[in-house]
């Protein structure tokens, strides 16, 4: 493909060159793909061009400025208050998308794959935890005292985290691993497949309704309050744990030699394989703690909302992926940050035009990036491969 | 295991393309409609059926054709299933390593004119009798004259463009589409009073074929995936809803509606694609995806007052043309879908092999070569989603008059996975493919689900089993989306009838050896 830099969707302070940020991903194929020809956005006037690297190269700073006016907007209409409880809000909610966020920037990453079932698979998660929490009655040990709360979370957590992994290494390996190299529509259609699948098998096996965790009461009580905002352990506990997992995910990704090969991966999986990277092992380890930090953002929402529902996560899946976009898909920092931003603009843009609007709200904004900034706020624009 | 399953299932000889795997295409439509045509006529010899009982031992007779035109009947009935055989026959003959030859081709279209002329004769017989009307006053599940004759009329329809087959050179796709139209889609309609499951079955199922047909022009025609197209099916729905009911008290007749409903959706389609078609598929799959989710949550917050929330629209008026009163009986939407869905048809399978169509081919190859040879990429994407878009909205105005309730709830998610599902099981890019997925997966989810529901209640009862009762198979229909889109793409990526094109390039991505090969073919 011809070099871009002649077309107006080219994001600027392209360096080239792969740095060595937490980037799963080769950039360079998110830029626009028109050629000199195109009629659509080739023939239109200087202004319009310069209107469109204008917003282009400012798109965070907008976005931020956006937030900040929302922000400013709740505290006009309901004081601070108000702003306070809907901050402590989007944060909990932007800890969830982070997370859940990271498991399609991180499969995108190494296999160019949206992996529709992801939010499916923080669903089934959250059943996972309801069934073993209710088999080893950690209902009753976690609500006793501190230190069998402390046991319930340690219990509860890994297993369902490793259940969860396993369900993604499943899914990797019936439904997208011998399509790899198929042409592109395949693995979309079969992600979309295993979707239904799991919210079919839940839907059957669980019911149609809202399913009560018990995990409501796990943790109680309030442990601050600023003003008249109380902060309860609960949101200290969702946004501090989510932290911890990610700050956790991004050192193995930059320290272990697991960590290592899934960068390599990424870049080039033939070179990988030339290098002595089990390709397929890596691929699985990726799906593996991707689903695993599903599982966790899972566990959170149950211990954090106190039901689950077949659907939930399919939604919650189209959200978290609108942040893995906008951090620049690949990029775990990036999405990390995303699921953070997304939080505040689907909670404080729902407070300003109607809780209703917030998921059209999140849609325009998809739309937006990928108009303006296709690589998103933290991606890199890198030469495109030839 | 995965080839053999393949070579077990495999349409076409390895020769390539033939008339042998038109003949195939035949024998899975016969079998297909002879099965659906054996059920229908199950009611004529064990008597009436009803709703409480099931199909109870009257007097067949009562309903058996008598008088002048019996004989007639009879006679063509056997000349007919003669028909109908002899592609089985032949498909046979061609096992053993032997044809018919030419001569069978033109028995078959003598044969098809023939009974299409002799069927209309009866026909008028009847009229000028007066023997029986139509579309008589007969109890449901009985059976008319008038339905057999029409059933004869299918069978000699189909024989007749069957037969001309090698007459219109290339023109195999579009015999299959219309042959297996009047067998396995619309031939309920034949039968008058049909009950009323089967009726909407059969709607349901024309209303998703023009889906289907809409959606296979983005995901298997330009190789777009689109993942909302129930949007564009509930634009059309609202804008029929909202131009034909006492909500805004606007009346404007159908016609005009279902050509304002495909054109506002194909402006939504081209609005959305916009800003995406420049990135790769995958992100069209999201926006898409996003689309369809959004829609309909638009619709239930009332969007500018247009929408009526969550009940939606009801009232939406029927069209009535003199004898042809819509809101009597569904039968004449059904008549009203069959042209419609012969024109779609026809249109669009002289889109695919336009300038145009091609264009999207090589576009779904190789996106930079086609940029190369001149191809202006985002217009050609553009037009194909626009189009895509247009037809769904068409669906949609013809469901909303069909329905005459329009709500929200209607254009879920599950809806565009439906649809994306009849696309991917009957054949990514093949017009008569897209037909039988449609045939078939509506079969199972409208027909042969719910009637499992009743099936299982009857045998616990009778063995006592209460667990069996309780399984909800409704239930278990996003289970066949799910698992029909993944072992399709697993097992058979070209679909049951898969397109030769497609297929090819399904098939031999990775093996660039014979990728090479069929390069220089093409």
């Amino acid at each position: 493909m011809s070099d871009q830099s002649g077309t107006p969707g080219a994001a600027p302070g392209g360096t080239g060159g792969r740095t060595g940020a937490v980037t799963l991903v080769d950039q360079g194929n998110l830029g626009p793909r028109t050629s000199e020809g195109s009629s659509f956005f080739g023939a239109v006037t200087p202004i319009f061009r310069f209107l469109y690297s204008l917003i282009s190269k400012n798109f965070g700073a907008l976005l931020l400025a956006l937030i900040v006016l929302s922000i400013f907007g709740t505290f006009l209409q309901g004081g601070a208050t108000l702003m306070g409880n809907q901050i402590k809000n989007a944060l909990v909610l932007g800890a969830i998308y982070a997370l859940v966020a990271i498991g399609y920037t991180m499969v995108y990453g190494i296999i160019e794959l949206i992996n529709f079932a992801h939010g499916d698979v923080f669903t089934v998660s959250g059943f996972y935890a309801i069934f073993i929490a209710n088999t080893l009655h950690l209902n009753s040990l976690a609500t006793s005292s501190f230190g069998g709360l402390l046991l319930a979370l340690a219990i509860v957590f890994p297993l369902s985290m490793i259940a969860a992994g396993l369900t993604g290494m499943a899914i990797e390996f019936v439904a997208y691993r011998r399509l790899r190299d198929a042409p592109r529509l395949a693995p979309l259609i079969t992600a979309i497949g295993v979707s239904f699948l799991i919210e079919g098998v839940m839907l059957v096996r669980e019911g149609p309704d809202y399913v009560t965790t018990g995990q409501a009461s796990w943790i109680n009580g309030t442990a601050f309050t600023i003003g008249k905002v109380a902060v309860g352990y609960t949101d200290l506990f969702v946004v501090g744990t989510a932290l911890l997992l990610m700050f956790a995910l991004g050192a193995f990704v930059q320290r272990t030699r697991l960590g290592k090969a899934m960068r390599s991966t990424a870049q080039d999986r033939t070179a990988a394989l030339l290098c002595g990277i089990d390709i397929n092992r890596t691929i699985s380890a990726t799906f593996f703690i991707g689903s695993a930090l599903a599982a966790a953002a899972a566990v959170i929402y149950s211990i954090n909302y106190g039901d689950v529902k077949w659907n939930i996560g399919f939604r919650l899946g189209i959200i978290a992926f609108t942040a893995a976009v906008l951090g620049g898909i690949g990029n775990i920092v990036g999405a990390g940050v995303g699921g953070f931003l997304i939080g505040l603009i689907y909670v404080f843009g729902g407070s300003l035009i109607g809780g209703a609007w917030s998921e059209a709200l999140i849609f325009a904004i998809l739309v937006l990036i990928l108009t303006f900034r296709p690589v998103g706020l933290f991606g890199v624009e890198v030469t495109t491969r030839a | 295991m995965r080839k053999r399953l393949a070579a077990f299932i495999r349409t076409e000889p390895e020769g390539g393309p033939s008339s042998a795997g038109t003949s195939v295409f035949w024998i899975l439509a016969s079998s297909a409609s002879g099965l659906l045509i054996i059920g229908w006529l199950l009611p004529w010899f064990v008597g009436p059926y009803d709703a409480g009982v099931g199909y109870s031992a009257q007097d067949a007779l009562v309903s058996s054709p008598t008088g002048i035109g019996t004989i007639l009947i009879y006679i063509l009935a056997v000349a007919m299933v003669i028909l109908f055989v002899s592609p089985f026959a032949e498909a046979f003959m061609r096992f053993r390593g032997r044809t018919f030859g030419p001569r069978a081709d033109r028995i078959r279209l003598y044969l098809g004119i023939a009974g299409v002329v002799l069927t209309g004769v009866v026909w008028l017989l009847y009229r000028v009798l007066g023997e029986e009307p139509l579309f008589g006053s007969l109890q449901p599940g009985e059976i008319s004259d008038s339905a057999i004759w029409l059933t004869m009329y299918g069978f000699a329809l189909a024989a007749l463009v069957y037969g001309a087959r090698p007459w219109v050179i290339g023109r195999q796709t579009l015999a299959f589409g219309t042959a297996v139209l009047p067998f396995g889609i619309f031939l309920p309609l034949m039968f008058h009073q049909a009950p009323d499951f089967l009726l909407w079955a059969a709607g349901s199922l024309a209303i998703y074929m023009l889906l289907a047909l809409g959606l296979n022009v983005v995901v298997g025609f330009a190789g777009l995936l689109d993942l909302g197209y129930a949007a564009f099916f509930a634009i059309g729905a609202y804008a029929c809803a909202s131009f034909a009911s006492p909500i805004h008290n606007i009346h404007w007749p159908l016609w005009i509606l279902i050509f304002l409903g495909a054109a506002i959706a194909s402006l939504f389609g081209a609005i959305l694609g916009a800003p995406t078609l420049r990135l790769r598929g995958d992100y069209l799959a999201i926006v898409t995806l996003g689309f369809g989710e959004i829609v309909p949550d638009l619709a239930t917050n009332n969007v500018f007052n247009l929408t009526g929330g969550p009940n939606g629209i009801s009232g939406i008026d029927q069209p009535h043309w003199g004898f042809m009163d819509f809101s009597e009986s569904p039968r004449w939407y059904y008549w009203s879908l069959l042209l419609v869905s012969i024109a779609v048809i026809v249109l669009l399978y002289n889109i695919e092999r336009s300038r145009v169509g091609r264009a999207w081919v090589a576009l779904r190859e190789d996106e930079v070569a086609a940029a190369a040879t001149g191809i202006n990429t985002t217009t050609t994407k553009l037009l194909a989603f626009a189009i895509g878009a247009s037809v769904s909205g068409l669906a949609g105005a013809f469901y909303g008059s069909l329905v005459t309730v329009v709500t929200p709830d209607d254009f879920s998610f599950s809806v565009s996975i439906a649809v994306l599902s009849i696309v991917v099981l009957g054949g990514i890019g093949n017009i008569a493919g897209v037909i039988l997925g449609a045939v078939i997966l509506t079969f199972v989810i409208f027909w042969a689900l719910p009637n499992m529901d009743a099936w299982s209640t009857t045998l616990s009862s009778t063995v006592h089993i209460p667990a069996l009762a309780n399984i909800n198979f409704s239930s278990y229909t996003y289970i066949i989306y799910g698992l029909a889109l993944i072992l399709m793409m697993l097992l058979r990526p070209g679909g049951l009838l898969p397109s030769r094109a497609r297929r090819i390039e399904l098939e031999s991505a990775g093996e660039s050896e014979s990728l090479a090969a069929v390069q220089g073919i093409a």
